[in-house]
């Protein structure tokens, strides 16, 4: 298991993940949302190319009313 | 006449869309989302703007929030509001295009917490590049004529100068500031965001010539937001009319407007 932090809360998942996987681990079932990680957004295409490491930051980011 | 008969029947473009609507509005801060939808539809406005914040697992992605907007058919303005710096306003950018599927961006980064003011150095960064990646950005800024320069010169079509502080309802601090960019480039979008706490402001800045106004408190915080974006509806469309109408020149005595051949009583000497 790694350490990493989703959303600011850290967070234990299994070694060398994908997005695709770690999103399936979270529990995400829905779409709609974007990723970011360590501040850098990561595509949907490249999801499967993406490996998450220890101590990764990742930021999962959905529709919310704005001015 | 109906009473929400278009006054004004002009367009004008913006990212390569034509609109009749030159009010921009924003989606947050509504009693009830039926509330901000019912806004929404009777400010007639054609551009909404949305963000993106941090989602938990198992819930809906935007919740019944973006089905509304998404229904309404409108064209939507993501933000990057909360950004402080230029790279986390470049990647919320990129992450607004795929969840929205739009290349316009809404482009803030803070440079003062208390203020909200934004900070032209890294807008100025964070535009240069999202605009090589192919966005329309439409930046918030102040109403400095050397920063709207520098957004100009990085190749922004739009320039979004505040008219006071987000929120504040102050209206337009310094008009004179605003006319100065307006008057600098003609050919640009120039939108009065943020600082508008009343109709008469949005008409103000119109008869500036400004091509639009965006607000959202102003319309979300009224004790009655539906019957606000009404009155900000006709606000917009009576500025507009007058800039193209040609307001008169101010002069600094008064002029009588009553005709004074034939004014009544009086009489010579006899």
């Amino acid at each position: 298991m790694i350490k990493i932090s989703v959303n600011g809360e850290i967070k234990e998942i299994s070694e060398d993940l994908n997005v695709n996987e770690l999103i399936d681990e979270l529990g995400y079932t829905t779409k709609g949302f974007a990723v970011a990680v360590n501040t850098t957004f990561v595509a949907i295409d490249t999801y499967a190319n993406t490996i998450i490491k220890e101590n990764d930051k990742i930021d999962i980011l959905a529709p919310v009313q704005g001015g | 006449m109906t009473k929400h008969m278009q006054i004004n029947e002009d367009t004008w473009e913006i990212g390569g869309k034509t609109l009749t609507s030159r009010l921009l509005i924003g989606s947050a801060l509504y009693p009830s989302p039926a509330n901000m939808e019912d806004a929404i539809k009777t400010s007639g406005s054609q551009i909404v703007t949305v963000a993106l914040r941090r989602q938990s697992a198992g819930a809906k992605a935007g919740g019944d929030f973006w089905d509304i907007i998404k229904s309404l058919g409108i064209e939507v303005l993501p933000n990057t509001a909360g950004c402080h710096s230029a790279k986390e306003a470049i990647t919320t950018a990129q992450m607004a295009k795929e969840v929205f599927g739009t290349n316009w961006i809404k482009l803030e980064v803070i440079g003062d917490q208390y203020n909200l003011q934004p900070d032209p150095f890294e807008t100025v960064k964070a535009a240069e590049v999202l605009i090589k990646d192919g966005f329309e950005v439409f930046p918030y800024t102040t109403d400095d004529l050397v920063v709207a320069k520098r957004l100009a010169d990085v190749g922004c079509k739009i320039i979004m100068p505040w008219g006071s502080m987000i929120g504040s309802g102050k209206g337009l601090m310094n008009p004179d500031n605003l006319i100065a960019i307006r008057k600098q480039f003609p050919e640009l979008k120039l939108i009065v965001d943020a600082g508008i706490g009343k109709p008469s402001h949005a008409t103000q800045a119109m008869e500036l010539g400004y091509d639009a106004v965006l607000l959202n408190s102003a319309i979300a915080l009224a004790h009655d937001p539906v019957k606000m974006a009404d009155a900000f509806k006709y606000a917009v469309e009576a500025g507009r009319l007058g800039y193209e109408s040609g307001v008169m020149q101010e002069r600094a005595f008064a002029s009588a407007s009553t005709p004074t051949v034939g004014t009544p009583f009086w009489h010579q000497n006899i």
